[in-house]
This record gives C-alpha cells, structure tokens and sequence, in this order.
C-alpha cells in the first residue's frame, strides 16, 4: 500500500515534476495540480493528507486555497514560496498555513518538513493524562508543570503560557502575531513588545535545566517571521 | 462688552465734538488776542491749529469741514460788519478767503500724512504676516507649516476657524484645521471670493455650496477661496468670521495665505518627482554596475551547472552510480552559490531603492547570535568560533530579520576569505554613553588599513586580482551596511587584535519596564 497522499499545486512545470518524482520515490502518492481551480477539485477528489502550496498560481490568488482548506479541514499546509517577500509568507500562516520552505529548497529538507507535519497531524498535542510531551520537555498541564529530562524547571506565568502555545502546535510555524495575541492578549499593543526577549529567555531556561543542553533547541528562531518547535523526532542538531 | 453704538456712528459723534471744542477754544483765544493788551488786529491763523489737529486724528473729510466751521465762525464773530457773515472792508474779505484757502490746503496734507502712516502700519502688518507663512511654508516640513501659517493668518485676519482642503478624485481631504475634530461638512450658504487677473481687488460673491465644512454660528460667514498652483485649483482655504465677509486687509491676508499655499504644494510636487527621479536613476546606475561586475559571478556556477547537467544528459557516455551523485552535488552547490548572490543583489537592489522599512523590536543579543552562528556553522568549517556575549545585557533594539542577514553577511565573509583554522570571534562591550558594540573579527589574512573604507563600496572587492575566491567582500558589506543604515546602527571596520578584518556594530538597547523585566 502506498504511503501518506500529498497534494502538490505548483505553476512552474519542471520544479512540479522533480519534486512529485522525488517524493514519489520516498513512497508518498502525489497529486500534482497546476493551477487553483485544478487544485480545489483534487482537494475536493481526494482529500490528501497534506498540501504542498506555491502561492504564485497563473488563475487565482493561492491563500484561496488556504482559506478552502481551513473552512474544511485542518489538513497540514507547506508553503513553498520564492523569497519575495516576508509579508506574504506571514498572511500565508496567519490565514491558516502550517509551515513554509523558501525556494530554491534542497529535497531534503522538505521531505524533512512534510514528514515533521504528517507526524505533527497523526498525534494529539497533549495525552490523556493531560500532558505534552516534545522531546525531553513534558508540560503537566493540569499542574502547570513544566519538567525537562524529569528535573522541574521554574517558570514565570508569561514564560510558561509561552512555552504551551509553541509545543501546541509542533512542527508549524507560529507568527509573532499569533503568539502575541496568544500570550499578552491585547495588552502587547499599547508600547514595543518583549515576545523576543521572553522567548531567549525561555530557551536558557530549558537549555540550563536540560544535562545536554539541548532542549531551548527544541525553539527555532524564524527571523522576521516568527518561531517554530522542532518536532520531537527531529532530529536537534540540524542546523 | 457689546457697545451701544456702531463703530461708525461713533467715529463720527467724536469727531464733531473733537472740532466743536478745537473752535470754541480757537475762537476764546482770538477774543483775547484781538481785544486784550496786545492788541492783535487780525488772529485769525489760530483756527489753523483745530484744522491741523483733526485733520492729523480723524482725516481729510473732517478736516475740510473743520475749515469751513472755522471760516465761518470767524466771519460771523470778528468780521466788521460783526455778527454778520457780511464782509465790509475788501481786505479782510482777502485775508478771510486766504486763509480758507491755507485752512483747507493744510488741512488736506495732514490728513494725507495720517492716511499714508496708517496705510504704512497695514503694510507692515501684511508683510509681516506674509514673511511668517513664507518662512513657515519654506523651512518646516509641509505637515506642520499648513496648520502653522493657519492659525497665524486666522489670528491676523480676525477669524475663529481656519481650515484647508485638498481636492481629491471622489471629494476633498482636509489637511489641517485650526479647530480639528469639530463637525464635519454640511452644506449652505458660503462667500467665494473671486479674484480677477491684474490690480482689480478681489471680491466676495455668495454662493451656494455643497461642501461649505461646518454651519457657522448666526451672524458669521463661511469664506472659501481657491488655492490655485501652475493654474489649476488643486483645493481650498476656508475661514469662518464673524459679522460678514472681511474688509480689504483681512481679504489680502487670506488671499496671501491661499497663494503661498498654493506654491508650497506646487513646490512639493516637483520636490516628490525630483526623488522620484533620484530614485530612478540610482537604480539604473545600480543596473547598470551589476551587468559589468557581477557577470562573473553569476556565470562560474552557471558553467558549472551546465557542464555537470551535460554530463548527466549525455546518453552516449552514461554515468556510473557515483559520477551521477557527483554531477548532481556539484549542480546542487553551484544552486547554493547562485541562490546567496541573488539574495545579496535583492537586498542590495532594495536598499538603493530606499524600500527598507525596518520593524524594530528588542531582542536578546546572545539569541540572535547564537542563532545566526548554528545556521551558519557548515559553511564556517573546522575552525575555533567564540560567543563572548553577556547574558546579563539588555536587550537590543533591531530588526529581526535584517539583523540577522547582517550576521550572516559578516560570517560568510569570515567563511570566504579567512580559511580555517582562522579563529573567528563575536563579542559585545557595554558602551559608556549607552548601547552596546557588537564586534565580529577574524583570524584571516585581513584587509590593507589603504582599502577598509572603500569595503562598503558594492562590488569592490578587496581581493579584486584574486577572483577564485568568488564574490568579494564588497557586495556583503554593502549590504551589511545598508540593513544598519536603515536600523540606525553605525558599523565601523578595522584590524582585528586576530590579525583579520574586525566590523564593529554600534546597537541601540533597550530598557525594559520593570513589569518585563523579572528573570
């Protein structure tokens, strides 16, 4: 039996045929559609198990596709995008994105974030015992506990609503603008924000309580876009 | 207080007392001349003194008339035959009609020298007004001088409310107003005043209009005039004043203010189309030193492309298992080397434009750091790499994303032209004065003290006779250079105590509220 079923709307020809051919290989069964109308009906078709999205699309705007999907579904959607602009790879997570790679992308790497969010998409974010594991990091979330390798770390409120947010969703990119609003509500907006500052500050935290030093890792720094929680699986040390 | 009398009425009922009391006094004084122990046969020329006297304070009408009075009172009382205005003697018929001719010929100069002084003081008063706006409307930005040279013509042309407006596609903006975020436009009755080309004065016609701003109260006008540039009405001034359309001073000042406008916005426009035209030849000055430098750069991984995709296509000399991995590594780190000096090219190409809007946020240094190193760690090689940065520092006011294209500009350079083992070292000092330097040095070979200045310079290069090394410096630190700019931050270069190139970063910091500030 054929592996997980992707959906891949791609414009440019040769990149759509490389990319279906190599994740074909890697045993994914790939849908390929051109344009946005052909893309809508292999999504209403086949309901894939995860979308791969360039947003330049010849007949319509992409996030069309986006907003479709969201109203339907929470399947996982990877952005492919050219390096324009960070401004549309921001509306493209805001408006309901999980994950991006900016072009020209190494095969590899987006076989590594496809599988991230298949695997993001197939579990819980917290198991019935009320936790959240990632890793060495596990969130008690009935105790508002937060252990890293079994040894408790002290967090102040901010920091700990913070750290819950970004194991919510692992694998997913999450926006300055979305952790915002998460953590500081509408209080942020008044004068500059510190989410940059509490965010450092949260790493060293984990990484001081964490014997490999690894776990503040575990956050990826998204410059100008935002912050992204490796999934468990993944592997740390890819830089 | 409101007077019980109209100013005119007024004017005049002063006037009358004012020559009234100049005769009687004139004429006690001419009993006492012309039948006292002097014994003075004729002292008529002192009624010359109420004539001077009201025609220097009230003017040339009163001032003729005052004569006349004069003329009069005198034929009546010491003229023989007295208390007659019959005359007998024909040389005193000769000095009374002289000195009617005196009175009235004095009269009028000294009301001339009244009117031309208070003509002056109008004058003066309008240059004055004229030089304020001209100079508000010159030196400040546009923003500021409109509601600036508002509120002083207001206050000198004695109205409650000044407002402008632009004239837009669909209906007009209002771009400053004396009295801001009171009612917004209604329509009714409003005076235009209408200026015919050459000296005629200008004059007010009542119309009706729909977009007349707000109803002013009972008894006030609402004025419109049109501000005019190259010909065209580009919008308008609006004044509300009460008791009627303004008299001749108020009107030039309004009218002055209007045309002022009128040149401020003109100048405006051609000062937006010569940067706009700034910008355009810049970028095409950009162009055109991109087709001559960076050819080289470009086409060396593009042949390496090419040849390794040659010998994959060649169907008569198929490639074995590891050749073909080969190739496709050679067109993947030719890809790499393409995609880095396009990226560089874009964010060079934004920075000529002036199209950078930072987003500044604090940020912890050591993070970012940090961050940018492990990203970069695989280009840097087999090769000692220290992080002396204070955990302790405040945090630093940058752009996230910009800042962190600076660090990898700095350590590619540091990849590129310091090899391993060269150490690399990034290290922050707290300033004196505030902030903090961030420095990133290497252990290379450097850059001759006679070439650090030219380093920003894009596209040249410090090793320009040694171009196996790929893309100079000259480009990455153009770019370093220009994200800096646009954030703020000084950089500074010189020899590293490592024996290499040292960039020095001068960072804003930031103090964080109390309420954040807890570890």
């Amino acid at each position: 039996m054929k592996g997980p079923r992707l959906l891949l709307v791609e414009d440019d020809a040769p990149t759509r045929r490389m990319v279906a051919a190599n994740l074909g290989a890697h045993a994914y069964a790939v849908t390929e559609a051109g344009d946005v109308l052909t893309a809508l009906r292999a999504w209403d078709a086949e309901r894939p198990d995860l979308v791969l999205l360039d947003l330049g699309l010849p007949d319509r705007d992409g996030s069309t596709i986006i907003r479709r999907i969201r109203r339907e579904a929470s399947t996982p959607i990877l952005i492919l995008s050219a390096r324009v602009d960070e401004v549309e790879k921001v509306a493209a997570l805001e408006a309901g994105a999980d994950d991006y790679v900016t072009k020209p992308f190494g095969m590899d790497e987006l076989r590594a974030r496809v599988a991230a969010l298949l695997r993001r998409a197939s579990g819980p974010a917290a198991d019935p015992a009320g936790r959240v594991i990632a890793g060495p990091v596990v969130i008690d979330v009935v105790r508002r506990a937060v252990t890293v390798s079994g040894l408790p770390v002290e967090l102040t409120p901010r920091e700990y609503e913070l750290l819950k947010t970004l194991l919510s969703m692992p694998g997913r990119v999450l926006t300055k603008g979305r952790l915002l609003r998460a953590v500081w509500g509408d209080a942020y907006s008044d004068q500059g924000h510190y989410l940059h500052v509490y965010v450092s500050r949260l790493r060293r935290k984990l990484d001081a309580a964490d014997p490999g030093a690894r776990a503040g890792r575990l956050i990826a720094a998204e410059p100008g876009i935002g912050y992204r929680v490796r999934v468990p699986d993944e592997e740390l040390d890819r830089a | 207080m409101q007077p019980l009398l109209p100013a005119p009425t007024r004017r005049a009922i002063l006037t009358l007392g004012a020559a009234a009391v100049g005769l009687a006094l004139a004429t006690v004084a001419t009993v006492l001349l012309e039948s006292g122990p002097l014994g003075i046969r004729d002292a008529s020329p002192i009624y010359i003194v109420p004539v001077v006297i009201v025609a220097t304070r009230f003017g040339s009408r009163a001032a003729v008339a005052t004569s006349l009075s004069a003329f009069l009172v005198y034929d009546f009382l010491f003229t023989t035959p007295r208390f007659s205005l019959a005359v007998a003697d024909p040389n005193e018929l000769l000095d009374l009609v002289l000195f009617l001719f005196i009175a009235v010929v004095v009269g009028r100069l000294s009301a001339i020298g009244l009117e031309r002084a208070n003509l002056a003081e109008v004058r003066a008063r309008e240059s004055l007004a004229q030089f304020a706006v001209s100079r508000l409307l010159a030196t400040e930005e546009l923003d500021q001088a409109i509601p600036a040279s508002l509120a002083r013509i207001a206050q000198d042309a004695g109205v409650t409310r000044a407002w402008v407006t632009v004239d837009a596609p669909a209906s007009s903006r209002t771009l400053a107003d004396t009295r801001p975020g009171q009612p917004t436009p209604g329509s009714g009755i409003v005076d235009v005043l209408v200026r015919a080309p050459g000296d005629e004065p200008a004059r007010w016609i009542r119309a009706h209009s729909p977009s007349a701003g707000p109803r002013p109260e009972v008894g006030a006008s609402r004025l419109q005039i049109r501000i005019d540039a190259e010909g065209e009405t580009i919008g308008s001034l609006w004044a509300i004043r009460p008791g009627g359309p303004p008299g001749r001073e108020p009107t030039r000042l309004l009218a002055l203010l209007a045309d002022q406008l009128g040149t401020a916005f003109h100048r405006e426009t051609l000062r937006q189309a010569a940067m706009d035209a700034e910008i355009s030849r810049r970028s095409d000055a950009l162009k055109s030193s991109l087709v001559t430098s960076v050819s080289h750069d470009i086409r060396t991984p593009l042949a390496g492309i090419r040849a390794a995709a040659g010998g994959l296509m060649d169907p008569s000399a198929p490639l074995d298992r590891e050749a073909t991995v080969r190739a496709a590594t050679e067109i993947d780190a030719a890809v790499t080397r393409l995609d880095r000096m396009v990226r560089r090219l874009l964010d060079l190409g934004r920075i000529e434009a002036g199209l950078l809007r930072p987003d500044l946020e604090a940020f912890d240094l050591r993070s970012i750091v940090e961050t940018a190193v492990e990203r970069l760690r695989p280009s840097l090689g087999d090769r000692p790499i220290e992080i002396d940065i204070d955990e302790s520092l405040p945090p630093v006011r940058v752009d996230g994303l910009l800042f962190d294209e600076i660090l990898g500009n700095l350590l590619e350079n540091v990849a590129r032209h310091a090899s391993p083992p060269a150490a690399c070292r990034i290290a922050s000092t707290m300033r004196a004065e505030g902030g903090v330097d961030l420095v990133v040095e290497d252990g290379g070979p450097g850059v001759p003290e006679s070439r650090l200045e030219r380093l920003f310079t894009a596209f040249t290069k410090a090793e320009a006779d040694r171009p196996d090394r790929g893309p100079g410096p000259g480009i990455g630190l153009a770019v370093v250079r220009g994200f800096a700019t646009a954030m703020g931050i000084e950089v500074a270069v010189g020899r590293s105590r490592l024996g290499g190139l040292a960039v020095t970063l001068r960072l804003q910091t930031v103090d964080l509220p109390p309420a954040e500030a807890a570890a």
